[in-house]
């Protein structure tokens, strides 16, 4: 868990990333004022937690027909995303941590190779808006058998080529719908949407689908994430 | 002591969850305005002023803190007018009010003088006061819908749908506010002892 260094050496550039709506936002805290969110971010956590009881590991989220899809021109991607960032398709390896018995790097070849699932699932993005991709690739708990995962660890968290990270309740990364997903529209994932490999979740709100993956760790530690550091809920649950 | 208990008007019950309601729905109404503001269904936008949480997540937290509040308020209102009757006896809405509905349309209209004879209630706040609670109940339930389209997909689609779900609890929102000028308007009007009762219980006996 050593956070990458900056050229700077002292700041991690993920704490600099953490830093930059702050301070775009210092203006516009969470009203009327600073009293206020102890009691708030208590609630939050309570909400968290009302919400872990209320997940239900084997309800699946509603699946629908081709003919329902979002047309492909309509597949958007969230204008908040800070940008592309530089990542190597090609030679792109996926990095296995923690509590596994096979830790290490695993290829996209690899991971191809184990079952695939197909679905059409509604990405509902924390904004409000909506959209029904057709996703495609291995279901995350069949990779996380596949590196020999300790199903007894608490928490799932990924890193993301741009900076980003997330984190998950091992209940729900182990649902089926959860995929480490490769494909969209039939078409391996355009750079715009994640490209190689991402999470794709319907059982969360479209911030737990976090894209651009190179790095999953499994721990006991609950880990935050890039967008619930700043003030967004953990658990996401839909 | 007996000109005094024929002009108590609302009981301490019914007096606080009348409050707790105005405090919950203010904080739902303006957090969830900023809300619909990270996306907006229509061409509109809410002035920013107007909301609170100060950008998303702080409005989902507000929003969030609130649902609990108007949801326990609604239980405890809920109960005690089961186990009291208080509602029966004062603002449930019976298919005999239908009766009254055009007089007193005709009344506020003003194209009648004369106010049709009611009992502590008239059908139109009758009517009204019925409504207010399902209305209450369907903010709740397509709040369900969109925080839960997963683990209570059946609710999302008697709503038509995710989407659609969304746009009804926009509506019953609209449909609060409204209620809420409309409320406001003739509590105006009828006085200053009838706004009183609301927080004393009592109301004095020659304006009743």
């Amino acid at each position: 868990m050593k956070p990458k260094q900056s050229i700077a050496g002292m700041i991690s550039r993920r704490e600099i990333l953490k830093l930059s709506p702050l301070i775009l936002l210092s203006g516009c805290d969470i009203t009327p004022g600073e009293k206020t969110e102890p009691l708030l971010r208590t609630v939050q956590q309570f909400n968290d937690w009302v919400q872990s009881k209320v997940f239900d590991p084997d309800k699946l989220a509603p699946e629908y027909t081709d003919a329902d899809v979002t047309p492909e021109e309509g597949f958007r991607v969230n204008g908040k995303d800070a940008g592309e960032p530089d990542i190597d398709v090609v030679n792109w390896s996926l990095t296995i941590e923690g509590l596994v018995s096979k830790p290490g790097t695993y290829t996209l070849g690899q991971i191809a190779h184990l079952p695939k699932r197909t679905m059409n699932t509604r990405h509902c993005c924390v904004e409000g808006w909506s959209m029904i991709p057709q996703w495609a690739g291995t279901p995350l708990r069949e990779f996380l058998r596949f590196v020999g995962a300790d199903p007894r660890a608490k928490y799932i968290e990924v890193r993301c080529a741009d900076d980003y990270f997330t984190s998950y309740d091992m209940p729900s990364a182990l649902h089926p719908q959860t995929l480490l997903c490769y494909e969209a529209y039939g078409k391996p994932l355009s750079i715009s949407h994640g490209a190689p490999a991402r999470i794709v979740m319907p059982v969360k709100l479209g911030y737990k689908s976090a894209k651009w993956v190179h790095t999953i760790i499994l721990t006991n530690e609950k880990p935050g994430g890039y967008w619930e550091d700043q003030g967004y809920d953990w658990f996401a649950g839909l | 002591m007996a000109r005094r208990e024929k002009n108590y008007q609302h009981p301490l019950i019914v007096r606080v969850t009348h409050w707790m309601n105005f405090i919950a729905l203010g904080i739902m109404v303006t957090s969830g305005l900023r809300i619909y503001n990270a996306s907006p269904i229509w061409e509109f936008r809410i002035p920013e002023n107007l909301t609170l949480g100060g950008w998303l997540a702080g409005a989902r937290m507000w929003h969030f803190f609130g649902m609990w509040l108007f949801v326990l308020n609604g239980i405890i209102w809920v109960t005690y007018n089961v186990a009291s009757k208080h509602g029966r006896n004062t603002t449930l809405f019976r298919s005999s009010d239908r009766l009254g509905i055009v007089p007193m349309i005709k009344y506020y209209l003003r194209l009648s003088k004369h106010h049709p004879p009611t009992t502590k209630y008239n059908s139109l706040q009758k009517l009204t006061y019925t409504l207010i609670p399902l209305l209450a109940l369907g903010s709740v339930l397509s709040g369900i819908a969109i925080y839960w389209p997963v683990q209570f997909s059946l609710i999302a689609a008697s709503f038509g749908g995710y989407d659609t779900a969304r746009i009804w609890h926009f509506v019953f929102t609209a449909a609060f506010v409204l209620f809420f000028f409309g409320h406001l308007f003739l509590v105006a009007i009828s006085g200053w002892s009838n706004f009183v009762s609301m927080i004393t219980g009592w109301k004095r006996a020659e304006e009743n």
